[in-house]
């Protein structure tokens, strides 16, 4: 099957199992790596994507039903050489460790900060339910997620500056 | 030495220079190293826990679309181990576990690689497994290494016999003359844990090639030189020939501080001439994880009405699965943590790696301590109703401090636990404790202490001092996700030269460039690389100042490196910089590097003690303590953590802000395995818990945000003073909430994880009064085989 679609603002085509899932198209046929697959079966949130704007999981989607989508992966979330305002939260208060969970991270909060620009702590905690990480204990990245207020001021938002 | 450096220009929350890229998607792990010519691997592993192999065919298989290479045995005759050689890559003649691998296949696709595995054809005959430690230990067990005596021998003195792969002792003192005291009150308890899956988020992965007649091993690993030796002892070939290199590495926890598929991609790369790519699927990952083993302990305390603790019998059964691994090692590290804490005039501990027919265990942050801890806090809490002392009061008094000597009998440096318990009283005093809250659900408190070791042992490093004034840092260390190799090691290169950590360039472990050392885990980190580190910065800084001496003409000491320059003491702006005075020294003698190493030779234990013990003593003792405050809901047996405080021992925080992440993340690990994370195995000997929906890990829910203070200032050999930060912060998360949930509900906690169905029964069962663990025996020395007992 040939499947038709917009990767990042490019137009890309598939041909194959339409079975196959966005994470193992992504990942295999296309080597954007930056999708994480960690559990494979929808509990991690690592391997989020949108899919026309919308956040999901792609190990859970198959490539088949995708046909004209507009898929935007990890690696075109912000334009080359500029962080999204959750990407520069997270680098301003340092919270990344091993880092395979952040790209799905980032997916999931930066979809859900557009619609709730100004959330209350629980409310991000809630949202971050999908989205596990076996490093950092969650607390410090809900942290940096409080520092961003309103989405639209984005990247040059600057919090916990280094000190040195 | 020439020209002393201001320690205190290493201490900064230097941002880490990997996080870009990981918040980007663009860092390559291994598992994203799939090119489009490699091939793709897949094992077969045994779905049986105990079998005799009578045929492995392949002959089918290799005729499947896309094979390119099959590897069994026949390929790999070598045993390696920890202590004892037991293990091999792949069952030959005998299956030990479910999960073992019997054979491995290369194909053009991962979908081919599996399908020809599936096709390989094995017959057997299925053998009686022994599951659980009590029936590895009763008299006609079935041997899960029938051979054992016949096995080489790496590390000398330990007693061993039948499924008792290894057992340290330690007698200290005489501890049936205290028992026999009559002012003492003798108190005895036994507690179970079971085992802690790390899940790291990329699980373990290799992409392996053969090229001018050595193998090349790009792995997920923290121990590449483990990796290198393993690789070339199961292959028979010497380890000159394996070159072992490590992109970043998406979590390890002391998971990949073994070496694991590398040597099966090796092979495979060997006999199919490309680059052969081997990971775990997420269920293999789960179902051979290399576990925070499962353990049942018993605990026996003579003590004064004082609350002195004249007397101490232990014995812990750690189970090792089907080969030794790692708990032949940690039978060692029973001593330092059932014997830390607090003074004992007298104590025997038995600690033993039990062989079963499950998936062998491994390493996980802080190890054995995280159970010995939780053991030994309840014992203790038990000890203080038994006597009617107060919790606190009690470790007040017992503490060890300055001059106390621990189980093998070394002598503790300095008063840290105290000091660190008032510290956290006096932040969190004890008030009234209500017993009930409004809601209804039962309050409890527990304040805990905890001892723990910094691993030390062989490091080499080289700095090189380039043309442009950076300086490259060549180590073996390995990003795991702490930070450490991004940010502790290049503020302590910069300190010293007078640098910007951003102009220290860190090299990613290579065995080929780099020297050897025992790998990253253990808290060694900072202490063991960070001291090879500073040593080369040394000699690079004689070579500096020598220079800028003549070129300055003033005299070494009198120059100090800062901010890239070297200026003459007290008159800034006077001299030159780095890079002026490293472009001289490439003209006078050639470019400047240096060297450095590190070991601790190890303290030793007080003659006699220990045996078995691969360390006698810990170099570097680290404490903690932790308080926390909980609600059980007696309906649903839900316990809720309210807080959670923590007094950690650093040594001296280098980065505060790092340690900070390692605190909430370690501590975070701790509450998983304290109250949800929780593996069973059935009857086949496989794990129920085969991924993410079963095997449960704290979700953002879950957690609350940590509180702490660092301890600095304690006795450390470590550079600048530091022990390691990273391991620590898990250790006595079990005991602290099992202390505070048996506080709030009168009952004997003697089980982890504290799970909704577990803690209900607990408070259902009107008569418990704990576990009776009936294979460890109440008298101590039928828990050991004796010093030179054959078996
Ligand atoms: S990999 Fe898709 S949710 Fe975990
Ligand atoms: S940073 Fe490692 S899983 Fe989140």
């Amino acid at each position: 099957m040939t499947v038709n679609l917009a990767i990042n603002g490019d137009a890309s085509t598939y041909e194959g199992d339409p079975r196959t899932s966005l994470l193992d198209v992504l990942r295999n046929h296309f080597r954007l790596t930056g999708t994480k697959a960690v559990c494979g079966e929808g509990f991690c949130g690592a391997c989020t994507v949108h899919v026309n704007g919308k956040p999901i999981m792609a190990c859970l989607q198959p490539i088949g039903v995708l046909d004209g989508a507009e898929v935007t992966t990890i690696e075109g979330i912000a334009p080359l050489d500029e962080l999204n305002a959750v990407q520069q939260a997270f680098e301003d208060f340092d919270v990344v460790q091993c880092g395979m969970c952040f790209p799905g991270m980032v997916m999931s909060l930066s979809a859900f900060l557009k619609e709730n620009p100004n959330p209350e702590r629980d409310e991000v905690k809630s949202a971050m339910t999908g989205n596990i990480c076996r490093c950092t204990g969650y607390e410090r990245i809900i942290d940096a997620l409080m520092s961003v207020q309103g989405l639209e001021q984005v990247s040059s938002q600057k919090s916990e500056k280094v000190t040195s | 030495m020439s020209g002393k450096f201001n320690s205190n220009s290493a201490v900064m929350n230097f941002p880490r220079r990997d996080s870009q890229d990981k918040l980007r998607g663009r860092t390559k792990y291994t598992v994203d190293m799939e090119n489009s010519d490699v091939l793709h691997a897949a094992l077969l592993r045994a779905e049986i826990p105990s079998a005799r192999l009578i045929s492995i065919d392949t002959s089918e298989a290799k005729k499947m679309p896309g094979v390119k290479a099959i590897a069994t045995h026949l390929d790999a005759p070598g045993l390696h181990g920890i202590g004892i050689s037991d293990h091999p890559i792949f069952a030959g003649d005998v299956v030990r576990y479910h999960g073992e691998p019997i054979a491995a296949v290369a194909a053009l696709t991962k979908a081919q690689a599996e399908a020809a595995a599936a096709a390989i054809k094995v017959t057997f005959e299925q053998d009686d497994a022994v599951l659980t430690m009590e029936d590895a230990l009763s008299i006609d067990a079935p041997l899960v290494h029938p051979d054992w005596e016949n096995y080489e021998i790496l590390f000398d003195g330990a007693a061993r016999g039948g499924n008792i792969a290894w057992e340290a002792t330690v007698q200290r003192g005489d501890t049936n003359a205290a028992f026999c005291r009559d002012d003492v009150t003798i108190v005895e308890g036994c507690y179970r844990v079971g085992r802690q899956s790390h899940v790291p988020f990329e699980p373990r992965a290799v992409v392996a090639s053969f090229e001018d007649g050595r193998y090349h091993i790009q792995t997920s690993t923290q121990v590449p030189w483990t990796v290198r030796h393993v690789t070339a002892k199961v292959l028979g070939i010497p380890e000159a020939q394996v070159q072992v290199t490590v992109p970043a590495v998406g979590g390890g926890f002391g998971l990949k501080f073994d070496c694991s598929l590398e040597p099966y991609a090796a092979i495979l790369a060997k006999k199919s001439g490309r680059s052969v790519s081997l990971y775990n699927s997420r269920r293999e990952e789960q179902m051979t994880c290399l576990c925070r083993e499962n353990a049942e302990i018993r605990l026996r305390s003579a003590v004064t009405k004082e609350g002195e603790i004249v007397g101490r019998e232990a014995t812990v059964l750690m189970d090792c699965g089907a080969y030794g691994g790692e708990q032949v090692f940690l039978t060692s590290m029973t001593a330092h943590t059932l014997g830390g804490n607090y003074k004992l005039g007298s104590v025997r501990i038995s600690s033993r790696a039990i062989y079963t027919n499950t998936p062998p265990n491994g390493a996980f942050r802080a190890c054995n301590g995280v159970y010995n801890t939780f053991a030994l806090e309840r014992h203790t809490d038990e000890i203080c109703s038994a006597i009617g002392m107060d919790q606190i009061e009690f470790r007040r008094r017992n503490v060890i401090g300055n001059g106390d000597i621990g189980a093998t009998g070394q002598v503790f440096e300095g008063d840290v636990l105290r000091p660190m318990l008032e510290q956290l009283l006096e932040k969190y005093p004890i008030g009234d404790t209500q017993e009930v809250l409004p809601d209804g659900r039962l309050f409890g408190r527990a304040t805990t202490v905890g001892t723990w070791f910094i691993f030390v042992g062989p490091s080499a490093a080289t700095v090189n001092l380039n043309a442009d004034g950076s300086a490259t840092l060549v180590t073996s260390g390995v990003e795991i996700g702490s930070g450490t190799m991004m940010q502790s090691l290049p503020q302590m290169v910069a300190a010293s030269l007078g640098l910007h950590p951003s102009d220290v360039i860190v090299k990613t472990a290579d065995t080929d460039a780099s020297g050897r050392d025992l790998g990253v885990g253990g808290g060694r980190t900072t202490v063991s690389i960070g001291a090879a580190s500073m040593a080369a910065c040394e000699e690079v800084r004689e070579k500096l100042l020598s220079v800028a001496s003549q070129m300055l003409q003033t005299k070494a000491e009198d120059l100090v490196l800062k901010n890239g320059r070297i200026e003459i003491k007290d008159r800034p702006g006077s001299g030159a910089t780095i890079q002026t005075v490293a472009q001289q020294a490439e003209l006078d003698f050639g470019p400047i590097s240096g060297s450095g190493a590190f070991t601790n030779p190890g303290v030793k234990a007080m003659p006699g003690c220990a045996s078995g013990h691969f360390i006698e003593a810990i170099d570097i003792p680290v404490f903690a303590v932790h308080d926390c405050e909980v609600a059980v809901d007696p309906d649903t047996g839900h316990v809720e953590v309210l807080s959670y405080r923590i007094i950690q021992d650093v040594g001296r925080a280098l980065n505060p802000r790092a340690i900070h992440g390692q605190i909430q993340g370690g501590i975070v690990q701790g509450l998983g395995y304290a109250l949800q994370e929780e593996i069973t195995i059935n009857a086949d000997g496989a794990f129920d818990q085969t991924g993410f929906e079963t095997y449960r890990l704290p979700l953002a829910g879950d957690v609350l945000p940590i509180d702490f203070e660092l301890f600095e200032g304690a006795p450390s050999c470590g550079p600048l003073g530091t022990k390691g930060a990273g391991e620590v912060p898990i250790l006595n998360v079990g005991a602290s909430i099992a202390c505070a949930v048996a506080n709030a509900t009168g009952k004997a906690v003697s089980e982890l994880p504290l799970t909704p169905p577990r803690v209900l029964a607990l408070l259902d069962d009107d008569g418990y009064t704990g576990l009776s663990l009936t294979h460890i025996s109440s008298e101590w020395h039928k828990n050991t085989l004796g010093r030179t007992s054959s078996y």
